[in-house]
Order: structure tokens, then C-alpha cells, then sequence
């Protein structure tokens, strides 16, 4: 199915408008994403392109980049998000919980939601059995967490036509990958509705950082003025905003600093809520049943 | 159907070379020094197609199809950007141009609503988000645009912007044939001018590639703020240089872009700065082009 017969436009001043619990005006959903990047084929992102543009195999200096994250960039989300008392959703590769066993046991420990996040990095396209892939990560995410896994976010967002399907038929019931609202959303699949919620590739530090190119301190800059924006419309209208991070980017000593800063500037207003995508999802589910 | 490869006219064949310095002086009503037109660029892209902007590459790039979350970034901007962006007009009393692809107007009808139901000028802007060069017949394109719009306007539209401003040899000479007024490809003066065609000439309006947030935001990545600081210092400068013979400038938005939240308030302090100001003239395209064909005619 493409993606208009999944869902009609809808115009968001047409919905009526959906309310939070004491009278809170905005959810704050903080993603954080840890990736599995194989040594054997181009890396998922590059700081550093080799000398004449040529695609090296392997690529040390890239994949040792990106390692950097997991051994010493996401212990300063840890600090953080312990320090903050906010438990984010992790949207995970499952191979991580057995490459990095040592992080994704932090994560579970401080009870963070775990997400979907296929089995390693790599576009979805590019899976031979994208159904055995799902169930094989999810598998793997259950027998870890010890829960349920409820949502999912393709690498990069990635999706095949067949996706939506394949993942409801997996028991996903939250999709991460369709960033085209502020409220959640129902979308049909051949095997039952998934509700969408609303993640970020503006408030998000591949786009920011690695595709844009943008000074670290603007990350603070721009999800400050998002959250403006979005807390002034909250007044009538209850809003979402998703912060996406990657400890290989925002875990870097340089920029740590304006993550902290966000949270800190955030932590000024009263009727904020920072809930995980499951928490997000049953909220989401009891309103619209009274809409 | 002739050869597209070939040039029927070539663009120095259209105008000759003019300096502005040298021109006889054009004036607008009630002594004001400069028009500001505001343009937003709704369209349509098909999720079946390589998606025409895209904020976010894949994991170690290429290009999969479907692109399913470029597609939707550029939906918020219709589903919730638009309506952001319409308070801030509103608020500021803009009747802005909609530039708008001829499919758009279906499928994203509440758009043409809001922009009817305000008076809002509606330009054709390709029947789909793609370069002119490749759609399969250019002049059906235009026609069905016209029609789109017809059919919620209630009549043809005046002016035509080509999907990221692509023309072929030929587009000019079938936008007078297909009734059009006004084009605004050509962003070569700060007056508007005449280009010849093989029928009568058609006029073109000073659009902008500057203040424009595809290009700054999507191609330069500049931070949101940029918008504002290069509106205010283009508005300064064209202000300035209008003392003699009016000027005209354009700020182009797409809700996608500019109705992010964290970019819209960088519009909205640009449109209040200019607002400020007693001798700007906010119009639409169509009333700059009949003052423009008046004036040039009464003066030459």
C-alpha cells in the first residue's frame, strides 16, 4: 500500500483537539537510538570520507567513530537522563543486546522503554526476509527486556511498501517512521490499524549534524525554539515533541553540553510530561476513544 | 511536438540586457517605495517517486524506494505547517500567492479552502512536483493546472511558477498560449519585465531564490534565524535602493520548511519588521503586474 491509502489528509485544525492529564500541555519523547554497524560493509554514517571519495572496506576510521558512542558517549545520556529522573524510549537494533550487552542491560536497568530498531543497521530495503528479521529482533528485544515489544522504528526510518503489514502482523502496535504529524495518527494495514507517533528527523542530530552540518550549539538553539512553539500551542491543542539522539553524536564531550542544556531550559515550564512511546500510545488510545 | 533539445528561443532572445540604473523610473500608488510579495509553495509529491528535497539519507546512503520518511516530513508541512504558517499571515494581514500544483488542489483540498476563503492569489506551480523537462507533454501540464485551479477559483490563473523554477526552451511561449499573464522563473531584476514570446510577451515578477527557505534551509543549511537576518537585510538594501524607481521583493515559504516550529517565528518577525514600515506595499502577484503593465505603459 502507499502511503495515502494508509491514511486520508487530514488537516490538523480539523481534529478536535486531544488533552492531557493535568491539564499538562506537552509530552516530551526522548529517543535514544543505539545501532549495530557491521565492520564488513559501508558504514551507516561517515565523519570522515577517504581521501579521493573512495568507499574503503573496511572502514575503521568511521566504524571506531561510531564506537566511540557505545563505549563512552551513551554513559553521559546515562548520567543525564539518571540525573533528570526521565526514562527515554530506547530504540534499539536487537543485535545490540548481544554486541553490547554491557549498554543494553543499562538501558533495561534503568528502565528505559525498549523499541524496535530491526536487527542491525542497514536500510530495510536492503533485507532479504524482512519478516524473519522482525521476528527475529523482536525476539531477541523480548527475551531481553523481559517485556512486550509495542513500537518500532525503521534504520533511518526505512520502510518497504509491505512494513506497516509485516510489522502489525508482528504485534507492533506503534510505528516511529511517519513524521508527517504533531499528534499521533491511525494508519491502515492488511492485518489492522498501527498508530503512528510523531519521532523527528528536525529534532534529531543526524540530520542536524551529520547531513546539515550544523554548529553542536544549535541543537540546543533549535529544539529550544521547537519547544516554544509547541508549548504555546499546547495551551489549546496537546502536542508531542520528539528529541532523537545518537551517543555518537550528541554523546560527544563538544555537545553533551546543549542536550543538558535543552532539558535544562525545558525543565523551567510547568505542564510538561516526559513519557516513553508506550505511555504516549495508551494515553493516545484512551483520548481518541472519547474523541 | 518540437524537439525539446532545440532552443526556440533562447533566453537572450526573450529580452535584451538592461541596466536598472538606466531605466525610467516606475512608481506605485500613495508614494510607496517597494511591493512585497509573499509566496507559499504547496505541492504534492508522489510517494511512488524519488522524493523531490529529502532531510534525511538513508543508513549508508543510496536511494531505496519507497522513501517513506521523506514523504512524510514534507505531508507535516500540508497537514500541520500550512495551518501555522496561515495564523502568521493572518495575524499580519498578508493576502500571500499560492503556488500551487494542480494535483495539490484535490488532494489537499482544505488548503485551497483556507486560501480561497482569504482572497489569496492562486498561481500555477506544475500539475505535479516535477522539472518541466521531464513531464511527458508540457502544455497538457499547464492546462490541467489551469483547470485545477479553475475548478476552485472559479477562474484561470494569471501566474505560473515552475516546479523549482525548471522551463524548457519553450515554456514561455505555451504559458501565453494557455493564458497565462505571468511567469516568475526568471530571477533577473528587481522590476518586473517583458519577455517576448511567438505570440504577445508575457511579463515576469521577481521571485527569489535568495529568500527563498528551500534554498537557504534544504540546500545551504542555514540555521532557522538566517531566514530573518537575510529578509531584513534584502528588505534594507531593495528599501533603500527604491529612493528613485519603485522595487519589488519576494519571500518564498513552504509549510514543510518554514512551518517546522522551530523555523516559523523567523518568518513572523521578518513579515513584522517589513510591516513596520508605512511605504511597503504588501500585494499579490497579480496586482503587481496590473500596476506594472499600467505604469510601463503609461511611461514608455
Amino acid at each position: 500500500m502507499i502511503p495515502r491509502q494508509r491514511s486520508t489528509f487530514s488537516a490538523i485544525v480539523d481534529r478536535p483537539p486531544l488533552e492531557l492529564p493535568g491539564r499538562a500541555r506537552i509530552v516530551v519523547w526522548t529517543i535514544v537510538n543505539l545501532e549495530y554497524w557491521s565492520i564488513s560493509r559501508p558504514m551507516a554514517r561517515q565523519v570522515l570520507p577517504a581521501p579521493t571519495g573512495q568507499v574503503l572496506l573496511p572502514d575503521l576510521p568511521n566504524w571506531a567513530w561510531h564506537e566511540y558512542g557505545m563505549r563512552v558517549g551513551v554513559w553521559r545520556f546515562f548520567e543525564l537522563f539518571r540525573r533528570l529522573g526521565i526514562r527515554p524510549t530506547l530504540s534499539i537494533n536487537a543485535r545490540v543486546c548481544e554486541e553490547y550487552e554491557r549498554v543494553a542491560a543499562a538501558a533495561r536497568d534503568a528502565g528505559w522503554e525498549f523499541m524496535g530498531h530491526a536487527w542491525e543497521q542497514m536500510p530495510i530495503h536492503k533485507v532479504d526476509d524482512q519478516a524473519a528479521m522482525i521476528a527475529k529482533s523482536l525476539a531477541v528485544l523480548e527475551r531481553f527486556a523481559g517485556t512486550r515489544i509495542r513500537g518500532w522504528l525503521g534504520p533511518g526510518l526505512t520502510e518497504t511498501y509491505e512494513t506497516p503489514e509485516l510489522l502489525a502482523g508482528a504485534g507492533i502496535e506503534y510505528l516511529g517512521d511517519w513524521v508527517y504529524d504533531d499528534e499521533p495518527t491511525e494508519i491502515r494495514t492488511k492485518r489492522g490499524p498501527l498508530v503512528t507517533l510523531p519521532y523527528s528527523v528536525e529534532l534529531n542530530d543526524i540530520p542536524m549534524m551529520l547531513v546539515q552540518h550544523h554548529e553542536s550549539r544549535y541543537f540546543a538553539e533549535r529544539c529550544i525554539d521547537s519547544f516554544e512553539r509547541l508549548y504555546q500551542e499546547g495551551a489549546e491543542r496537546a502536542k508531542i515533541m520528539a528529541i532523537a539522539i545518537h551517543p555518537y553524536i550528541s554523546g560527544q564531550p563538544h555537545r553533551i553540553k546543549y542536550l543538558e542544556t535543552v532539558y535544562d531550559h525545558i525543565g523551567r515550564y510547568a505542564g510538561v510530561l516526559h513519557w516513553n512511546g508506550a505511555e504516549i500510545l495508551d494515553w493516545y488510545n484512551a483520548a481518541r476513544a472519547g474523541r | 511536438m518540437s524537439d525539446r533539445k532545440t532552443p526556440v528561443v533562447l533566453p537572450t532572445e526573450r529580452l535584451d540586457y538592461s541596466p536598472i540604473a538606466g531605466r525610467r523610473p516606475l512608481h506605485l500608488p500613495d508614494g510607496a517605495r517597494m511591493a512585497v510579495w509573499v509566496i507559499v509553495n504547496v505541492e504534492e509529491w508522489d510517494p511512488r517517486e524519488p522524493m523531490p528535497r529529502t532531510v534525511l539519507t538513508p543508513p549508508a546512503g543510496g536511494a531505496p524506494m519507497p522513501d517513506i520518511p521523506n514523504w512524510a516530513w514534507h505531508e507535516y508541512g500540508n497537514r500541520v505547517g500550512f495551518w501555522r504558517m496561515l495564523e502568521v499571515l493572518d495575524e499580519e494581514r498578508v493576502r500571500a500567492v499560492l503556488a500551487i500544483n494542480g494535483s495539490a488542489i484535490a488532494r489537499y483540498r482544505p488548503i485551497a479552502q483556507a486560501a480561497l476563503d482569504r482572497g489569496w492569489e492562486f498561481i500555477g506551480h506544475g500539475f505535479s512536483q516535477k522539472n518541466m523537462q521531464k513531464v511527458a507533454d508540457e502544455r497538457l501540464d499547464i492546462r490541467k493546472t489551469a483547470a485545477a485551479i479553475r475548478g476552485v477559483t472559479g477562474r484561470s490563473p494569471r501566474g505560473w511558477l515552475g516546479p523549482g523554477l525548471t522551463e524548457t526552451w519553450e515554456t514561455p511561449d505555451l504559458l501565453v498560449e494557455e493564458g497565462y499573464d505571468y511567469v516568475c522563473d526568471w530571477v533577473l531584476d528587481d522590476e518586473p519585465v517583458w519577455l517576448k514570446t511567438r505570440t504577445r510577451p508575457i511579463v515576469n515578477l521577481p521571485y527569489t531564490q535568495e529568500c527563498n527557505d528551500v534554498a537557504m534551509m534544504l540546500i545551504q543549511h542555514h540555521k532557522a534565524g538566517e531566514y530573518y537576518d537575510r529578509a531584513i537585510d534584502q528588505f534594507a538594501q531593495i528599501h533603500r535602493d527604491a529612493a528613485r524607481s519603485a522595487r519589488i521583493m519576494a519571500l518564498v515559504v513552504h509549510p514543510y520548511i518554514m512551518g517546522a516550529p522551530h523555523r516559523l517565528k523567523y518568518f513572523h518577525d521578518a513579515l513584522v519588521h517589513i510591516r513596520a514600515h508605512k511605504d511597503v506595499l504588501f500585494w499579490t502577484g497579480e496586482e503587481i503586474l496590473d500596476w506594472f503593465v499600467r505604469a510601463d505603459g503609461a511611461e514608455s
